[in-house]
């Protein structure tokens, strides 16, 4: 534990507050993280120097900022290590990126065409699948990888000739458990099958390859990697990302227009209708930066040892389940059988600690784990040794005065 | 239902909380108060949609008084369910309606235990005591 988090702190102003009258503890890093004073400092710099709407060219301030803009698509670019800036679309976050990949697919399903997703993901990951299934006739089906996350053979036989899409997360929101990504992508490409990989989580904490992963499609969030909220990622390989019908469409996205038809833009404007989230962008960018600029192998290590301190502390005391790995995670995610994760949230809440109680997006992961919501506390680099103890110290608490005689 | 404390003692209780830590405390306590519902008794029809944690609320309208039972999944709404059950109970369905019930919630001094997500699911319940 040679990493020291009390140093970049100082770059997070926010967690330097009182909560009722407690140090707050914020380890509800996998709904959002917070942000360093570098994308801070990003977005108040485009708004105070620079701030024109992109595209237009035309005038100082407009060619300053398309400059900004599109080497944030660069930095995002070398961030995931995609092979070239026209593959990076901008949207809102996660959510819309599958979207737009669910919908863009959709003129190329069949009924009885098949779109497989994992058993583990977020509501996010796998509605947007169901409803294209609803209206495609397609048939939506789930592998059903287990709490561990181990690759099994049988899965193998899920993967048919009928699989034309297959989407999964690489690391659950839930339960933090990493999937068995890259045989699973193997099997789909066996297959032919379009492949995304749900990065929401993944993306803080694990260096990221497109290239070396080989999926059709990456997505992802800024705000749950110290960015802003409402800019997400889209990454595409450059024939899945041409073969998509933009999902949205208007200005910016079109090359000519006439009454009678328009003539789309090339990529990646063609996907991107309307003036883009820009200061989003810049913020991101920034955020890649950070990152970047830090020992992100040291990061990961520290995050793992405070969630793996958590669980040896916890994994001891008879009446909690944890339903997170031991190791080679970042989050712990637990109940206490006969308590309310919505009560010891409030307790913990009222001495200053934030974390996440419920089904975390996740309903028929809840059912297959046989409860009705989990608490979740999720680790970020700026969280200290400390700060797992007092959840920890907490927690018990909590336990002793909400069990009943 | 006759062990229910009294309205003012509650009320007085919990306007004596100073922090966010003894206001859990005092509605825990309260939480042991409220006569639990029977499984057959929770049924769908009788949940109040809107609101975080499960909570049933059955309502008997009679003559003169009426008698409410209520239950929910978190000891923390049973507690605020206590304080709402010894506000209205024995009160007749006019009486009720002539309450100004969420003026009277809100000067209980819960803070967040009221608003926020489970604002929407007092104002359910206040909607359907008054019914």
């Amino acid at each position: 534990m040679a990493f020291d988090p009390h140093s970049l702190r100082q770059d997070f102003p926010i967690l330097s507050q009182q909560a009722y009258d407690h140090p707050l503890v914020y380890l509800d890093n996998a709904a959002t993280t917070q942000k360093p004073l570098s994308v801070l400092d990003a977005i108040q710099d485009y708004y105070r120097s620079f701030n024109a709407n992109v595209h237009r060219g035309a005038h100082y301030l407009s060619d300053k900022a398309t400059t900004r803009f599109e080497q944030a698509r660069d930095t995002v670019a070398d961030f995931i290590n995609a092979p070239e800036q026209s593959h990076i679309i901008w949207s809102k976050g996660t959510t819309e990126a599958i979207n737009m990949v669910a919908y863009g697919l959709e003129h190329l399903l069949e009924k009885g065409d098949e779109i497989l997703i994992t058993s583990l993901e977020h509501h996010a990951n796998l509605v947007p699948w169901q409803q294209l299934a609803f209206r495609t006739g397609a048939r939506l089906r789930v592998l059903p990888l287990t709490s561990e996350g181990e690759w099994e053979d049988e899965y193998a036989s899920y993967f048919t000739d009928r699989t034309r899409i297959f989407a999964a997360t690489q690391v659950s929101n839930a339960i933090g458990v990493h999937t068995p990504l890259q045989a699973m992508l193997t099997q789909a490409k066996q297959h032919n099958a379009f492949t995304l990989v749900d990065g929401a989580q993944a993306v803080a904490h694990y260096p990221i390859d497109v290239q070396a992963l080989d999926c059709d499609f990456y997505v992802f969030s800024g705000h749950k990697m110290y960015g802003p909220t409402g800019i997400g990622v889209l990454y595409g390989k450059a024939h899945a990302l041409e073969v998509l019908i933009p999902y949205q469409t208007g200005g910016e996205m079109v090359q000519h227009v006439t009454y009678q038809s328009t003539q789309f833009n090339t990529l990646p404007y063609r996907l991107e209708a309307g003036t883009p989230h820009i200061e989003g962008a810049i913020g991101l960018a920034a955020a890649c930066k950070f990152l970047t600029q830090q020992d992100r192998h040291a990061l990961l290590a520290w995050e793992q040892s405070l969630a793996h301190h958590v669980y040896t502390r916890l994994h001891k005391e008879s009446q909690v389940a944890i339903y997170s790995p031991e190791t080679h995670t970042t989050l712990v995610s637990l109940s206490v059988p006969n308590i309310h994760t919505l009560d010891l949230n409030a307790y913990l809440d009222s001495q200053g600690i934030a974390v996440r109680a419920g089904s975390h997006c996740a309903h028929p992961l809840m059912a297959q784990l046989g409860v009705a919501g989990t608490l979740r506390a999720s680790f970020a680099c700026y969280n200290t040794l400390e700060e797992a103890d007092r959840f920890c110290d907490v927690l018990l608490e909590a336990i002793d005065l909400l069990t009943d005689e | 239902m006759t062990d229910l404390p009294l309205y003012n003692s509650i009320k007085q209780q919990l306007r004596a909380c100073r922090s966010k830590e003894e206001t859990f405390k005092a509605l825990v306590a309260l939480s042991k108060r409220l006569t639990r519902l029977t499984a057959e008794e929770k049924t769908e029809e009788n949940r109040v949609k809107g609101c975080e944690s499960a909570v049933w609320l059955i309502i008997d309208n009679k003559d003169d008084t009426s008698s409410i039972k209520a239950d929910s999944d978190t000891k923390l709404m049973r507690g605020v369910l206590v304080a709402i059950l010894s506000l209205v109970q024995g009160k007749t369905k006019t009486e009720r309606q002539k309450m100004d019930l969420k003026a009277e919630l809100e000067s209980l001094n819960l803070g967040s235990y009221l608003t926020q997500s489970r604002a929407n699911g007092i104002l359910a319940i206040i909607e359907k005591i008054k019914k």
